[in-house]
């Protein structure tokens, strides 16, 4: 996992020292945000008080969080905080949020700007969510991950697509009008959720786990 | 009061059809579920099913997410006794004593009184919310915009008081929240703020993406940076009935603790959270043998464990009669119900009563059935703490997807989450709580609504906020609350509540 710490680094004497990185970078934040919401706002009329415009509340609201962030940042300088400077992790957040992208891109044909994304399906969305977001975990292992997925999938096309009846697209379209051309909706959604469950079913039968124990049970480590 | 009965046997009655007993029971084993899971939360949860509740009808469905809510309360203490780590953050003072208790071999005694405890208090609990119902809906009804505005800053201020942490990065988060409502359009005079042109903001940002994305990825982005080891108690569970005379040890604890998380549930801010501290810390103090505590004493887990679900449970009276969500959770359920189309509010009761009723009376056969899904089978439950972190999080990541796409079939709402989901994490590892900002968001909506209305109709005089005397006395009362809060001396107090 990598880590990092922040560039701030509480300096040792007196003076105009970081005392907490954490609240220094807080109020900045904060600081930064009112100034672009001011900024956002800028040309929409802030009416009066008996007429009260668009920008009235949020410029009023910005002022606020901008003298919160003022007095975090402040406080950041004269106050130390019980928490050091703040451990970042990259893995986690990068290959979530690359899941979750990806799932975004291939569910379904839409159009960002200029580029225009293809059908795949939650046939192929899901299973690359799952394996992609799963190594997100230093622990994750590859068949474990596969199997999830070629169970979750069917089970989740069944819960949403079959029973609560919201529409998402199964396969790809090429592959569903080849494939499913004649059939209604649900009946291709209910096949495709029997060819996932028995993939996974193969899948689990005839490779073999690594480790031997099946899944392996999360660590206890008992203190006395 | 016979008002009161004939309302409780109408919401008997819908409870009781057969769709949404079985909807009730899902809801209580989710939360059960939920709540013995470390790493993932109620929040998180209704949030995910939000979308799922669509094909569902209003009064199921509520139902259903209510079940979430207070069933976690009950699963939560089952890990907190078996493993040490609370399942739930409203059985964190669980873990003192009822792990101790495990230690020497009473963890059934300790699960016992934990979910008799809570049963107890849950039905004390649907009665105090079925008697205040009425009286506070006719106050309700009498508020003005004016009064509305200023009642939601005191329950802002409420929020701010109870959260943990720093006051000042509560308030921040509460400003925050209310800014990102004001996103999208504006309804009175159709400019647009804040979008950047982008045409999916156009419409506000939605409810259940931020709350997916800042409770329900963020989460797993936060769990994952810890990595946690579990420790289950080895020893059998023994006995799970308690005998008479731990019963009657903890017959006050559990009467007292009712009372407390009763009372602090009603109140804005998290109730369920602050009232099991309050009600141990009481217990402690009253008891003639504190020394006992930290050391298996039961009373250490009769009163929270009564509190934490006696207080989930009433905080639902400030949404069901004045339309207002004292915490993140009620917040979400703001959300359901504006999905179905329901404005939570007082008009609730009178043009919804099936709904309202219904509601009531099925809190009470949940607690019922959350008994009998708790105790007998605890064996089942345990088992379910084997599975590993790493296999949950990935499809707690895939059912946000498909959730998040099934509300309107929009990719960008999927790629929204996870740059909330970002966000969410980002500003808990800068010591902010999530959970201010979105009651701020949901709130932030209906004050500015108010407000504006208000000075309509004072015709632009900020006075009628403090001429209107209940206005003046909510607003009143927050000014001094915050002043209170921000005393160096009483914040020590407050902290001391808290690292106990």
């Amino acid at each position: 996992m990598t880590t990092r710490d922040l560039p701030v680094r509480p300096t040792k004497k007196g003076g105009l020292a970081i005392r907490s990185p954490e609240n220094v970078l807080g109020g900045l934040v904060l600081i930064a945000l009112a100034l672009f919401a001011l900024w956002l706002t800028l040309d929409l009329p802030r009416g009066t008080l008996t007429t009260v415009g668009p920008a009235m509340l949020p410029q009023a609201i910005a002022v606020l969080i901008g003298v919160c962030g003022v007095v975090l940042l402040i406080a950041g300088f004269k106050r130390r905080s019980e928490h050091g400077a703040p451990v970042w992790s990259l893995r986690g957040p990068l290959l979530v949020s690359i899941s979750i992208g990806l799932f975004a891109v291939t569910i379904k044909e839409h159009h960002f700007g200029n580029w225009q994304t293809i059908e795949f399906g939650l046939m192929f969305a899901g299973p690359m969510a799952i394996i992609i977001g799963g190594y997100a975990s230093t622990e994750a292992r590859f068949r474990d991950l596969l199997l999830l997925a070629l169970t979750l999938t069917p089970f989740c096309m069944l819960l949403f697509g079959d029973m609560l009846n919201l529409p998402i697209p199964i396969l790809p379209r090429f592959l569903s009008e080849a494939l499913f051309s004649g059939m209604s909706y649900k009946s291709s959604l209910r096949v495709t959720a029997a060819v996932l469950f028995t993939a996974a079913i193969l899948v689990f039968r005839f490779t073999k786990s690594r480790s031997g124990s099946r899944i392996e049970v999360a660590k206890h480590e008992v203190r006395n | 009061m016979f008002d009161l009965l004939s309302n409780l046997f109408l919401g008997f009655g819908v409870a009781l059809t057969f769709n949404n007993l079985f909807l009730c029971l899902i809801g209580c084993l989710v939360g059960t579920l939920v709540g013995i899971l470390p790493g993932v939360g109620p929040i998180a949860t209704i949030s995910m099913l939000l979308p799922i509740t669509f094909g569902l009808d209003p009064v199921g469905a509520l139902i259903m997410l209510a079940g979430i809510y207070y069933g976690a309360q009950y699963g939560g203490s089952t890990t907190a006794i078996l493993v040490n780590i609370p399942g739930e953050a409203t059985a964190v003072v669980t873990t003192l004593d009822g792990h101790q208790m495990a230690r020497r071999g009473q963890a059934g005694i300790a699960l016992g009184i934990a979910a008799i405890g809570s049963f107890l208090a849950g039905t004390v609990a649907t009665i105090v919310i079925a008697a205040l119902a009425k009286p506070l809906t006719g106050l309700a009804l009498v508020f003005g915009p004016a009064e509305y505005f200023s009642l939601m800053v005191m329950g802002l201020v409420f929020a701010v008081v109870l959260a943990h942490g720093s006051i000042i990065k509560a308030i921040a988060m509460i400003l925050v929240g209310i800014l990102l409502s004001t996103v999208g359009v504006d309804l009175e005079t159709g400019e647009d703020r804040m979008t950047l042109g982008l045409s999916f903001l156009f419409d506000g940002i939605d409810f259940a993406v931020l709350a997916m994305g800042v409770f329900g990825i963020a989460e797993i982005l936060r769990n994952l940076d810890n990595v946690e080891t579990r420790d289950v108690v080895r020893q059998t569970i023994g006995r799970l009935l308690p005998g008479w005379k731990e019963f009657k040890q903890a017959a006050a604890p559990i009467t007292r603790g009712t009372l407390i998380g009763s009372v602090l549930g009603i109140l804005p801010g998290n109730g369920a959270v602050l009232a099991p501290f309050a009600s141990y810390s009481l217990e402690k103090k009253i008891s003639n043998h504190p020394e006992r505590f930290g050391k298996g004493a039961i009373e250490g887990v009769a009163g929270p464990e009564s509190a934490n679900n006696a207080g989930a449970q009433t905080s639902f009276i400030p949404l069901l009669t004045l339309g207002i969500p004292p915490n993140a959770v009620m917040a979400l359920m703001v959300g359901a119900m504006t999905i179905h189309g329901i404005v939570p509010g007082p008009l609730v009761m009178t043009s919804n009563p099936t709904l309202f009723w219904g509601m009531i009376a099925s809190m009470w056969l949940g607690n019922l059935m959350l008994l009998i899904i708790n105790l007998p089978m605890i064996g089942l439950w345990v088992r379910l703490l084997k599975v590993p972190y790493q296999l949950l999080f990935p499809a707690i990541l895939m059912f946000c997807c498909i959730g998040i796409f099934s509300i309107n079939s929009e990719p960008v709402q999927v790629l929204m989450i996870a740059f909330f989901g970002i966000v969410g994490y980002a500003i808990s590892k800068l010591g902010f709580e999530p959970a201010p900002l979105l009651l701020g968001f949901v709130l932030g909506r209906l004050m500015e609504e108010n407000f504006r209305r208000a000075l309509l109709m004072s015709r632009g005089d900020m006075m009628t906020f403090i001429e209107n005397p209940i206005s003046a006395v909510l607003l009143a009362i927050s000014v001094l609350l915050l002043a209170v809060a921000l005393l160096p001396s009483l914040r020590k107090n407050r902290d001391e509540v808290f690292t106990e």
